[in-house]
């Protein structure tokens, strides 16, 4: 035999249950209602993960430090001279100068962003096999990888080879080598990978020249301090880190999704506010039903948990309603309803595969915005309603 | 005595502009076993007479003793408890839930009690057979009849078997031939040992063979003429 306590739990766990049954109607249109405000502020929320962790893998390979010159508070081109400048710096495994820029295709009205180095130089350079469908383009052999995108706009259509403007208007060929994995769109969707020279050639860079300068270095915990000693050293360059474009990505991310957040908050607070408005104001029925219940034995306490229990469920199941919605737009339809305000940055719209990205801090976060203020909203007012003498209550 | 009344006063609004004295100076003793009924037009005082024999609210002052408990010493909660093992009450609304089924609405008062759910469908199941209406036992109770209805709340009222039924102008709504049924029912739970007091003024309640005792009751006062 159970316990009398749990056993009156059930009881009013069931009958709370069969009282929104009974209401089917109006309380579907609630479930409903709150379910698409969760599922807007969790799809943003689990979109921002996704890209936020599908940055940090791309990351992961790009070189701890990278050396931009600048002047007037602009960048330009650094002189390769720099480099020498560096020796004596301990802990710096490789330094390798980059060229890149921007192309701008006049047929599809896109911006290319083109990148020139030599892979040979990067410790890491092996490891970019595995993000490329296809080659590296080797040093000097006029040979460019593509960006998904840009091979789509490029329309190759079983072509190998492709020109792109030099400044002189002359054309510069290249031979397609490799296209980037769809897994690597974030970051590639619009870029032409191609050797150091090609790259100079195609910006009519001299030779003594770069546009940056790619630090690897072998202690990741040293990075901080390195990039102290090259900014002494180096005062008229920028000196930016790994962790700080991490941090960068993090912030664009979280930005548009903290600006998107307090539109969809502002929703969910409106909503609650709603809840709020209707349940202070109990209806007779709901009045005369609290009543009787009170003098059939019924007491505050019973009424309330009641309440609770009619509160969980709706929100609970429009919790779970909104969080598998928007779990299954971002698994299946990538996200598409946010997509362009969170990935709005390139002139190419990444079309990167995003994988769910669902933390329990994230659950955590929405359950507490959305189900803890719609629990609040309804049974503090029940609450005021169920301390009204039952004989009022049925008059 | 299982009610008891003492120089009971009840005030509505107190302190308030809108202060109204309901009950004067009440003396009432009922003993146990009994069919008693408080007699009086509308507005004279016996709903809120019924209301503090059940255990409803307390008295402004004076001394209510119902079932051997002092009504004015217990707090809300402890009122709660008395009132639901103690009184079953009739109302002359029926008072019952008509999206309920019939069953449900007579099991309702089981449920803050933790009694499972197979006990109050028994329970309930014996007492709808008991008043005859087994045939509506799972029709909504907003399908029924006036005279089912009142049955459905009689059932409800002996659902947790307490010894006082409390009954507010029960007939009201009943037709002759239901206002006796009703009678003939009161008067077999009297048999059954039960404690019996009816608010109303339908002769055909007070002046009822069965009636022990008829208690007049005018502006608040018992009127002891």
């Amino acid at each position: 035999m159970k316990n009398r306590a749990i056993e009156k739990h059930f009881n009013l766990l069931d009958y709370a249950l069969s009282s929104l049954w009974r209401r089917k109607l109006k309380n579907m249109g609630i479930i409903t209602v709150f379910a698409v405000v969760i599922f807007l502020v969790a799809s943003f929320q689990i979109l921002t993960s996704s890209l936020t962790e599908t940055a940090e893998r791309m990351l992961a390979q790009t070189p701890e430090i990278v050396i931009q010159k600048m002047s007037a508070g602009r960048q330009e081109s650094i002189p390769l001279a720099y480099l020498d400048r560096l020796d004596g710096i301990f802990g710096i495994r490789a330094a390798v100068p980059r060229v890149w820029g921007y192309y701008f295709d006049e047929t599809s009205g896109a911006n290319y962003t083109v990148m020139a180095a030599d892979r040979s130089l990067m410790p890491e350079g092996k490891n970019l096999e595995m993000a490329i469908e296809g080659d590296f383009p080797a040093a000097g052999q006029g040979e460019a990888a593509l960006g998904r995108e840009v091979a789509a706009n490029l329309k190759l259509a079983g072509r190998r080879t492709f020109s792109l403007f030099r400044p002189d208007l002359s054309l510069k060929s290249f031979r397609v080598s490799g296209i980037f994995a769809e897994s690597t769109d974030l970051l590639t969707a619009d870029l032409i990978v191609t050797g150091l020279d090609e790259g100079r050639d195609l910006f009519a860079i001299p030779e003594n020249l770069a546009t940056d300068l790619l630090l690897y270095v072998a202690n990741p915990g040293e990075i901080s301090t390195i990039a102290k000693k090259i900014a002494a050293r180096l005062p008229d360059t920028r000196v930016l880190t790994r962790p700080q474009i991490h941090k960068t990505y993090k912030v664009v991310f979280g930005w548009r999704s903290g600006f998107a957040s307090i539109c969809l908050l502002t929703a969910l607070a409106a909503f609650a506010i709603l809840a709020w408005d209707k349940a202070s104001g109990l209806s007779a029925e709901e009045k005369r039903e609290i009543g009787i219940l009170k003098i059939l034995g019924w007491q505050t306490a019973d009424i309330l948990v009641l309440r609770f229990w009619e509160s969980l469920a709706v929100s609970g199941l429009a919790f779970l309603g909104g969080c598998t919605a928007a779990y299954l737009h971002i698994l299946f339809l990538e996200g598409s309803l946010f997509r362009p305000v969170l990935l709005g940055w390139s002139v190419i719209h990444p079309s990167l595969k995003i994988v769910p990205v669902f933390a329990a801090g994230d659950l955590l976060l929405i359950f507490t915005l959305s189900v803890l203020p719609y629990l609040a909203a309804t049974v503090i007012p029940a609450w005021r309603g169920s301390t009204i003498p039952p004989d009022a209550a049925i008059k | 005595m299982i009610i008891e009344l003492q120089s009971v006063n009840k005030v509505y609004n107190l302190g308030q502009p809108n202060e109204v004295q309901a009950l004067f100076d009440i003396n009432l003793v009922i003993e146990e076993n009994s069919m008693v009924c408080l007699r009086g037009a509308s507005g004279s005082g016996k709903s809120t007479l019924l209301a503090i024999i059940g255990c409803v609210f307390p008295a402004t002052s004076g001394r209510a003793a119902v079932a051997g408990k002092q009504l004015a010493r217990l707090p809300d909660r402890f009122m709660t408890i008395h009132r639901r093992r103690t009184i079953g009450f009739i109302f002359q609304q029926f008072n019952i839930l008509p999206n309920l089924t019939v069953l449900d609405n007579i099991a309702l008062p089981l449920l803050p009690l933790g009694i499972s759910p197979d006990e109050r469908r028994q329970r309930a199941a014996e007492l709808i057979e008991r008043l005859g209406i087994g045939h509506r036992r799972d029709f909504p109770a907003g399908q029924v009849s006036g005279g089912e209805l009142q049955r459905v709340a009689i059932a409800r009222a002996l659902i947790n078997n307490q010894p006082i039924i409390l009954a507010d102008e029960p007939t009201a709504h009943l037709d002759t031939t239901l206002s006796h049924d009703f009678m003939g029912i009161m008067v077999e739970l009297k048999n059954a040992g039960k404690t019996i007091v009816i608010a109303s003024h339908d002769p055909l309640v007070t002046e009822h063979p069965d009636m022990d005792r008829i208690i007049d009751v005018r502006d608040g006062r018992i009127d002891v003429s």
